[in-house]
């Protein structure tokens, strides 16, 4: 089968819908909007401006929301900020859009050194200064999410809207989970070692803090061909979080063998994909579920099939 | 023991799922998700009522609570959005008013604790399996 060929295919198809498509035009408009206005002070920090790509200057900017960055470009900033940069006939929505193309270059400092550069004759500007992040396409991990924006506070995680007071005052993820057991993926805590430790003591009944559940041990082997070891389903730690009824008879007919699963629906959010890569650990972990070496003797308390 | 699918059929079908649930979704407004894990949006009404969206912190009360308690005894489907929640149900002590209820936890009048999205930021679950392999094109697309 063509495996290989597929993902491309899916990436592409991926990039070149809308959303997409409409960020890259945006940006495209900010960085004409920047390289014709705005590069006059913002690439060589004129008057104290934050430069473009500067990583230290924008983070505390950055900060306080795009919608109070947005304010200053379109009404100015004191002192010597000048309202949408002195432009005054250009639309509100293309200062956004510069707006936007400078902090995105902020944040990943890649058109720093590409926007400087070529800007050389328009503006008084020197070229990037050493202190210039690497441009992103240098940058060891193109893909994989720096260790710096995982379990980010509610203001940062650009979902949260800053300007909302309430926001401030919801606690961080980090805060909590500095004292529990890590993982190396989604909320990166192991939550089946946090209940079996102790360390949290999440409730089993709304009210009644001295309820507890009836913990089911009984593990589930399925096969599975391949070179992939076979997946052990175990109900003791589902049942420490889960009622009977939160999965059968809805997600799975309780009766072994008889549901068809398959990793195509898991990463679609079906069987158990309705909770794994949504909140209980994600399908990065592999070996979590597929944890029954092939070809040795059973493992002591899974049920052989 | 297995029945299987056979053989390749799933992975056009995924392929063409993922791009119809990306287009669709849109990966929220801010192209630059990052949330922790299992957040839900939630904003069926909310963006057209002029509140910000709804939040809903899985990690933070499954600290305090088992799944059980919400989606068998609460009655909450396991689907972002799916439940038709509003304002009426919750102060009669339903959903999330079945703690938000000053008894159990603050009360409703803490609008902006809950209703702290930016505003237009669509129903989602953050960070799922779907949404991760999305976002990579994104880091992709910058040259
Ligand atoms: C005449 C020089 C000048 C020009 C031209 C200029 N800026 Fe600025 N800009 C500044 C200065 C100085 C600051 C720092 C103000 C401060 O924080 O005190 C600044 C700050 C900013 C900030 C951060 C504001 C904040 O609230 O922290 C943004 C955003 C910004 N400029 C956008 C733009 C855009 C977009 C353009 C082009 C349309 C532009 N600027 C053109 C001088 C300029
Ligand atoms: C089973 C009970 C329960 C339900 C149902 C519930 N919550 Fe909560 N929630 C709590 C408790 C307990 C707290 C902690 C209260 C405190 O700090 O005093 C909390 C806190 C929160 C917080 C603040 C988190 C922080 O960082 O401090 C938010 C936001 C929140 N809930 C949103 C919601 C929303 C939205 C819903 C409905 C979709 C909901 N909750 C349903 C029990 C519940
Ligand atoms: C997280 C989901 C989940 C929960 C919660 C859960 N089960 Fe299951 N159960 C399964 C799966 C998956 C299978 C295996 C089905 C298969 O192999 O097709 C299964 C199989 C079974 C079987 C069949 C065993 C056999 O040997 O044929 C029984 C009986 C059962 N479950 C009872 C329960 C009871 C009782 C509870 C509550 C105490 C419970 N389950 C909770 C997922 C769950
Ligand atoms: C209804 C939700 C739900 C479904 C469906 C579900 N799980 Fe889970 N699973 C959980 C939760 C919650 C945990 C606790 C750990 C966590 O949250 O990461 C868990 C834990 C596990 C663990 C134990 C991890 C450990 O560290 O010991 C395994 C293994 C597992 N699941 C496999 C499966 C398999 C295989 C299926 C499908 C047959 C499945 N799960 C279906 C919710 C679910
Ligand atoms: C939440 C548990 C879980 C996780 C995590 C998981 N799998 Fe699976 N996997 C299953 C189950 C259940 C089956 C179906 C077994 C069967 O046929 O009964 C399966 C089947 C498979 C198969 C057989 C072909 C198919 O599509 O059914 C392959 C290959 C596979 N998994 C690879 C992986 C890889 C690679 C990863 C890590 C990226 C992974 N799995 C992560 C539960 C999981
Ligand atoms: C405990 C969390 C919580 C609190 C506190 C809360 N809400 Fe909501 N609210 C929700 C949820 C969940 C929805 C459904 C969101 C959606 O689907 O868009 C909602 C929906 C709404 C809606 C649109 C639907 C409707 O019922 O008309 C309005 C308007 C609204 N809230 C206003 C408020 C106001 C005003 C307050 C403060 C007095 C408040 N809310 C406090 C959780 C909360
Ligand atoms: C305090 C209540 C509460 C607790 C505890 C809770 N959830 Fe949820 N869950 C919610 C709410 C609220 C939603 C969103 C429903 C909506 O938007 O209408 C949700 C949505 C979900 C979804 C749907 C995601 C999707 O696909 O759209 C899954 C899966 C889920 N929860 C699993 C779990 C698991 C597993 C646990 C235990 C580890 C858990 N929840 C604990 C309240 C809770």
């Amino acid at each position: 089968m063509n495996r290989t060929l597929r993902i491309p295919a899916l990436a592409l198809a991926i990039l070149g819908c809308a959303p997409f498509g409409a960020a890259h035009a945006q940006n495209d408009k900010g960085k004409a909007i920047y390289d014709k206005v705005c590069v006059a002070c913002h690439s060589a920090g004129i008057a104290g401006a934050p430069k473009l790509g500067d990583a230290k200057a924008w983070e505390p900017r950055i900060k306080a929301g795009i919608d109070a960055l947005y304010e200053s470009a379109l009404k100015g900033k004191a002192p010597a900020m000048p309202a949408k940069g002195g432009a005054t006939d250009v639309p509100d929505a293309d200062i956004k859009a510069a707006v936007d193309y400078m902090v995105a270059a902020a944040k990943d400092g890649a058109p720093a050194a590409a926007a400087t550069a070529p800007a050389g004759p328009a503006a008084q500007a020197a070229p990037a200064t050493p202190t210039a992040p690497r441009p992103a396409a240098l940058s060891f991990n193109r893909l994989l999410k720096p260790a710096s924006k995982r379990n980010p506070p509610p203001p940062e995680d650009g979902i949260h809207d800053p300007d909302n007071d309430g926001t401030h005052a919801l606690q961080p993820p980090l805060q909590v989970f500095e004292s529990l057991p890590r993982s190396n993926a989604g909320n990166r805590v192991d939550w089946v070692k946090a209940l079996d430790n102790n360390l949290i003591g999440p409730r089993w009944d709304r009210t009644d803090p001295a309820a507890a559940p009836v913990v089911m041990d009984l593990n589930i082997v399925r096969e599975v061909k391949g070179s992939m070891p076979d997946v052990v389903y175990p109900h003791k730690q589902h049942t420490a979080w889960l009622d009977c009824s939160n999965c059968h008879p809805q997600i799975f007919i309780p009766q072994k063998g008889a549901n068809q699963i398959s990793m195509a629906a898991i990463l679609l959010g079906q069987k158990c994909g309705v909770c794994h890569g949504k909140v209980a650990f994600p399908v990065s972990e592999c070996r979590i579920c597929h944890s029954k070496k092939k070809n040795v003797m059973p493992v002591k308390n899974a049920q052989a099939n | 023991m297995t029945i299987r699918h056979p053989g390749a059929s799933w992975r056009g079908a995924l392929a063409a799922a993922l791009v119809v649930t990306i287009c669709i979704g849109g990966i929220g407004t801010s192209g630059d998700a990052r949330a922790e894990y299992a957040d839900v949006v939630i904003n069926n009404y909310s963006d057209a009522a002029g509140m910000r969206p709804v939040i809903f912190p899985h990690w933070f009360h499954r600290i305090r609570f088992r799944c059980k308690v919400c989606h068998a005894d609460l009655g909450f489907q396991f689907k972002a959005g799916g439940n038709e929640i509003n304002m009426v149900k919750i102060i009669d002590g339903q959903f999330c008013g079945a703690c938000h209820n000053g008894d159990i936890a603050w009360s409703v009048e803490n609008c902006n604790l809950c209703h702290s999205g930016k505003p237009g930021t669509p129903t989602q679950v953050h960070e799922s399996t779907i949404q991760k392999l999305a976002i990579q094109p994104q880091a992709g697309g910058q040259q």
